[in-house]
């Protein structure tokens, strides 16, 4: 499969740099889709992780925080852990799918 | 944003969205790149199969990188290798640049602040062969007041959490054996970045007197700062690794972590010259690298072409087939036999050549 081209860039020998936003799923548009869904799961971990730590500061302090105090606040070593076991059970559940593409498929084109 | 966020050791970011977006990065990253997605175990099983087919090991990177291609697997991993780093890079310089001011006065504020020294040096030019915004960070090494600030940040992301105390460094410092005379009066950080291996031998040896250089101004002020708010007297000197203007003999151990892949061939033997040249005989010749092609697997191998091409890594597969052995032997340095391999993460993708200058 040959490559997009692109200009190279190394300065001085070595392998060339591809330029920006180089294709791999051999369709732009399959490109940018695959792009979107990561970034729409980082929009969702960024809000979900939010939400576990209002959570978590509501229950701590009985009140509802400051605009902005959640900035500043740090969790328990051990919510922390539960904030990594969920993030990490978020990436397994969108991207699961990864799992289930045969390592032996060969693209028809 | 609070005195404390500014002054911590590696700056907050702007808001605690962007450090979640970044843990974000770091777990996915893990996951493509670990057991999650299980990307290399499959595709290396792929590669070493149709190697058996063929009666013939993976000696052509091209026919490699054509086979491996075919799969739609492939193609999905390099995407998403690919896309984490670019989403790491674009929030990360954001993030900071909200807070520039206030971070470049933070940086200035201990240009001039002891314990330890910052030697920039206003006349110095840069490389043209360092002009790469090396692992696709943005303006590289030099081209932004920030970039210490940046790459550190960045490494945290990198090492998923497990070098945030610098363990990692302590940990490769640790294992440096001394010279056989027990003599260390100097060490020499070469490339220091943002100084943690230096820090790290300054700890290790509190009497030696410990200089870690860069051609990057803004990598050294950051491990100037880093250093002088640990209490540490190690200074920080903006030069050249292939011509650093010390004495002959001058270090009782010379040190090179992650240095070698990220320059020219003909820099690294340069470079390599210079460490014996300022090397006493006797002292130590540390490096800390990628492993050479002819021990990788046949994803490593295309990982490291990928790594090259797509991750703002030139020189990197040029360094692993230059065979180093050579270079360090044929400037009078000894490599210890029993060299160490590991990775953080796997086996096969880091060694140390421990040298000894005859």
């Amino acid at each position: 499969m040959p490559e997009i081209a692109s200009a190279p860039q190394t300065p001085e020998g070595g392998t060339p740099i591809v330029g920006p936003d180089p294709i791999y799923l051999r369709d732009p548009l399959l490109d940018a889709t695959v792009r979107m869904v990561v970034e729409l799961t980082a929009q969702l971990w960024v809000e979900r992780e939010r939400r576990i730590a209002l959570e978590a500061r509501l229950t701590e302090a009985g009140v509802l925080p400051a605009a902005g105090a959640a900035d500043h606040w740090q969790p328990s070593a051990e919510l922390a852990a539960r904030i990594k076991q969920e993030r990490d059970r978020l990436v397994d559940d969108v991207f699961k799918e990864l799992r289930r593409i045969p390592a032996t498929a060969v693209s028809q084109d | 944003m609070s005195p404390t966020a500014t002054t911590a050791v590696l700056p907050d970011l702007a808001r605690r969205d962007d450090a979640a977006y970044l843990d974000f990065v770091e777990g996915f990253r893990e996951y493509i790149l670990g057991k999650g997605a299980d990307f290399e175990d499959r595709l290396d099983a792929q590669a070493r199969a149709e190697a058996g087919r063929r009666g013939q090991a993976w000696t052509d990177l091209e026919e490699l990188r054509a086979y491996l291609q075919r799969f739609p697997l492939t193609r999905m991993r390099d995407r998403l290798v690919r896309t984490q780093q670019e989403m790491k890079w674009h929030r990360l310089a954001r993030s900071y640049s909200d807070r520039r001011m206030e971070l470049e006065a933070e940086l200035a504020r201990w240009d001039h602040q002891g314990p330890g020294k910052l030697l920039l040096d206003p006349a110095f030019k840069v490389p043209d062969y360092a002009n790469v915004e090396f692992h696709l960070q943005p303006g590289g090494y030099y081209h932004d007041a920030l970039s210490g600030f940046l790459y550190h940040y960045g490494t945290k992301v990198f090492f998923r959490g497990g070098n945030d105390q610098d363990e990692l460094h302590g940990a490769l410092v640790g294992r440096v054996p001394p010279p056989a005379d027990g003599r260390v009066r100097r060490v020499l950080d070469m490339a220091c970045s943002v100084g943690q291996s230096s820090t790290a031998f300054k700890r290790r040896y509190p009497q030696a007197e410990v200089t870690g250089i860069d051609y990057a101004a803004p990598m050294l002020r950051v491990a100037h700062r880093r250093a002088a708010m640990a209490g540490l007297d190690v200074t920080f000197a903006q030069r050249l690794v292939e011509k650093t203007g010390f004495p002959d003999a001058h270090f009782d151990i010379t040190f090179a972590f992650i240095v070698f892949h990220e320059l020219p061939v003909r820099i690294i033997q340069e470079t390599v010259r210079e460490a014996a040249r300022v090397t006493r005989p006797g002292g130590r010749f540390i490096v800390y690298d990628f492993t050479e092609s002819a021990i990788k697997s046949p994803y490593q191998l295309y990982h490291r072409w990928f790594d090259a091409r797509h991750n703002g890594e030139p020189y990197s597969q040029d360094f692993c087939d230059c065979n180093l052995d050579a270079v360090l032997a044929s400037n009078g340095f000894v490599v210890d036999a029993d060299v160490e391999a590991q990775r953080s993460g796997g086996a096969g993708y880091m060694k140390h050549w421990f040298a000894t200058r005859a």
